[in-house]
């Protein structure tokens, strides 16, 4: 048992942030933002966007290319996954739920992905450009005031 | 005098005990009914009230056969929230002579919806001078005999249908048929309308009122809105088109964050956009319906994330002349070329000021040889329908342009026939089915402000509907089929939408709440928006037809 003891103590994963960050890529939405709660370490990794980017194409295939700039551009990965991705799929996976529940496949729900379709990925870029079109704010439009599942707190004011 | 007047306008408090279940006390004591439209009356006063408007009637009807009766349709009606006190006063000063003249009526609508405009009410009780009233709306209208209507002095569902019902005992049990009764008022005041019986229809409006308040959900505010344009078309008090656009802007606004109809028309006529730029390196659009640019930072996203990266992008966006001097589509053109530097597309603006689409000229677009362009409208194209010959004209000036392809999106609905009784019952079915779809968006106060003044953007075009005629009426809807004739003969041909289109729109009706109950259809080529079974709104693209060889 000491032994064993000594083994853990010896190894923490904290010790290998890119060990870590390999790991934490690989990670669902939901259980990204249950890491994001561990340890400020866990906290920081949660922020780089590039957690968020691998999110988000992860199983569109041939991945698109030079969509990083724009998505940067207009406020990063997190912000695209908590405000236009996540929406998309979850609508997506409410749909087929209650589909699949109603065709008596209860152990099927564990297999319904929440990963995103090209297709899906496409509305979101177009929700996410006219997202950051609204934030520009200033005169008409939204009048500044913010839907109730935007995150517009957290992103920095823009500069028009 | 029977005791039953209670059971009929006025019956907040006398009903409490017996059948009606809608006729709910507000807090406060109020009425809620009579609260709606305007007056506070106790409800513990509510008897007294309809007894002191039994007496003020009856006087006021021996009194009309002394040649007043043109007071009946002109005067103005002061302060009305105080009815129990007003009437008292009336009525002490009615009981000496009868050629007095009291200010026993009120001639503005008392609409129920936030859109009154009350700017002839005064407060000053002795001011009987209707020349002081400013506006044409009160001194225009020395009516003739045909209108001065024994009964309806009164606009709309008020106090006064308590004693007009008093041969009628309204016992409103079931809100379904009592909804059925509705239906059936509407359309039979719209066809008083159409055969100029206004005194029957002036009757039928306040009956239509009471059925209204007693109503929820969508049916009321539909009701309601119809209503007031029923009686705006009835007493010839038609809507000042006087608001300027920002308002109208913002309203739209509202209506886009709420419902998917606008996002479904950007997100389809983008496509088609897309499709028709493909391979090509400068593109122009010209966009007939500006407003806030909503359409374009999804297409500008798409550009320039698309193979072989962005075009050079030019965007001429026209809109109406601005009443406060601020330059609107400057502001959207700042907005947008901000997102454009931000995603690397390269980007020119140029905003244009007309105030009809007829205004305008190939000429003054400024279109440079080897760009294509494409011509984009959304819920315009029907406003050139009002004046002869404006829509060829703009048809003809589409085509000078050249365009690779012209998007047009369209409310899927015949609003435009020559007889008012049918474009009432397209209207009213029309907007019952967009208002249902409404209903419950609003979850939280923001989104319940939102769908408010989404139902106010519908409200106004149903008062266009209903209530202008002639140049005024802009909203002159025409359904797919009968676009797509026009489109033909001016010499456009049919593009078909593809299946990339449905499917995004498939998905983003899928983001909103209901999003069951959307329908996306193809039909030949174009698509369909709709609720349940009834399309709504269609989106067509268009490209110019191959001339014949001659």
């Amino acid at each position: 048992m000491a032994n064993e003891k000594e083994k853990k103590l010896k190894f923490c994963i904290n010790d290998h942030r890119d060990v870590l960050v390999e790991i934490l890529k690989r990670l669902d939405g939901r259980s990204l933002g249950v890491a994001a709660s561990v340890c400020r370490l866990w906290c920081s990794i949660t922020r780089q966007d590039s957690v968020w980017e691998s999110l988000c194409f992860r199983h569109v295939s041939p991945p698109p290319s030079d969509v990083r700039p724009v998505v940067v551009a207009l406020g990063g990965y997190r912000r695209l996954y908590m405000v236009c991705l996540r929406p998309v799929i979850l609508s997506r996976l409410s749909r087929q739920l209650s589909l699949r529940l109603g065709n008596g496949g209860a152990g099927d729900s564990e297999r319904i992905k929440r990963i995103c379709t090209r297709d899906e990925v496409q509305l979101s870029l177009s929700l996410f450009s006219i997202d950051y079109y609204e934030r520009l704010g200033g005169g008409t439009g939204r009048l500044g005031e913010s839907s109730a599942s935007s995150l517009m707190f957290l992103c920095k004011p823009v500069n028009v | 005098m029977k005791r039953e007047r209670p059971d009929t306008g006025g019956g907040g408090c006398s009903m409490e005990a017996g059948k009606s279940k809608m006729w709910k006390e507000e807090d406060g004591g109020m009425d809620e009914l009579l609260a709606v439209l305007g007056y506070k009356v106790r409800s513990s006063d509510m008897a007294d009230v309809a007894q002191k408007l039994e007496q003020l009637e009856m006087v006021m009807g021996n009194a009309q056969e002394d040649g007043i009766s043109h007071l009946a349709s002109d005067t103005v009606h002061y302060n009305p929230s105080d009815l129990a006190s007003w009437l008292g006063t009336m009525l002490s000063e009615l009981n000496p002579p009868p050629n007095f003249d009291p200010p026993a009526q009120q001639t503005q609508p008392r609409s129920i919806t936030p859109l009154v405009e009350s700017s002839s009410l005064y407060d000053d009780p002795s001011d009987y001078d209707l020349r002081a009233i400013p506006g044409g709306a009160i001194c225009r209208q020395i009516e003739p005999p045909s209108t001065a209507l024994r009964e309806p002095k009164r606009m709309k569902p008020s106090s006064a249908s308590s004693e007009t019902e008093l041969t009628r005992p309204v016992v409103l049990l079931d809100s379904q048929e009592t909804g059925i009764r509705l239906v059936h008022a509407l359309m039979a005041c719209a066809e008083a309308v159409q055969q100029e019986n206004l005194k029957l229809a002036g009757a039928l409006i306040k009956q239509i009122g009471l059925l209204a308040v007693s109503q929820a959900g969508a049916m009321k505010k539909v009701a309601t809105y119809f209503a007031e344009a029923l009686a705006r078309r009835i007493y010839r008090l038609y809507p000042q088109e006087s608001l300027d656009s920002s308002f109208s802007d913002l309203l739209q606004m509202h209506f886009y964050e709420t419902c998917p109809y606008l996002k479904f028309a950007h997100f389809t006529a983008n496509q088609a956009i897309l499709e028709a730029f493909a391979g090509k390196n400068q593109v122009h659009v010209i966009d007939f319906s500006m407003k806030q640019g909503m359409q374009w930072p999804a297409l500008m996203q798409a550009l320039a994330l698309r193979p072989g990266g962005p075009p050079s992008f030019r965007l001429t966006g026209i809109g109406p002349p601005q009443p406060d001097n601020t330059d609107a589509l400057q502001q959207v053109g700042w907005k947008l070329a901000h997102l454009a530097e931000t995603i690397h597309v390269e980007f020119e603006y140029r905003g244009f000021v007309a105030s009809s689409l007829a205004d305008l000229d190939a000429s003054m677009l400024d279109i440079r040889p080897g760009e294509a362009v494409a011509v984009n409208s959304v819920f315009e194209l029907h406003r050139m329908l009002a004046r002869p010959g404006e829509i060829e004209k703009v048809l003809g000036s589409i085509k000078a342009m050249g365009p690779e392809i012209v998007t047009v999106v369209e409310q899927e609905a015949n609003h435009n026939g020559p007889v008012f009784l049918d474009r009432f019952t397209e209207a009213l079915h029309y907007y019952s089915t967009l208002f249902d779809s409404l209903e419950g968006c609003g979850v939280s106060p923001a989104s319940t402000q939102d769908q408010v003044m989404s139902e106010a953007y519908l409200g106004r075009q149903i008062c266009n509907v209903v209530a202008c005629e002639g140049v005024d009426r802009v909203e002159r809807h025409e359904t797919l089929g009968q676009w797509q004739t026009r489109m033909g003969s001016a010499g456009f041909g049919s593009v078909h939408l593809g299946s990339n289109a449905f499917k995004q729109a498939s998905m983003l009706l899928a983001l909103f709440a209901g999003g069951d109950d959307y329908r996306v259809e193809e039909n030949n080529g174009c698509i369909m928006l709709g609720w349940h079974t009834r399309p709504l709104i269609s989106t067509s693209a268009w490209k110019l037809a191959k001339k014949d060889p001659e």
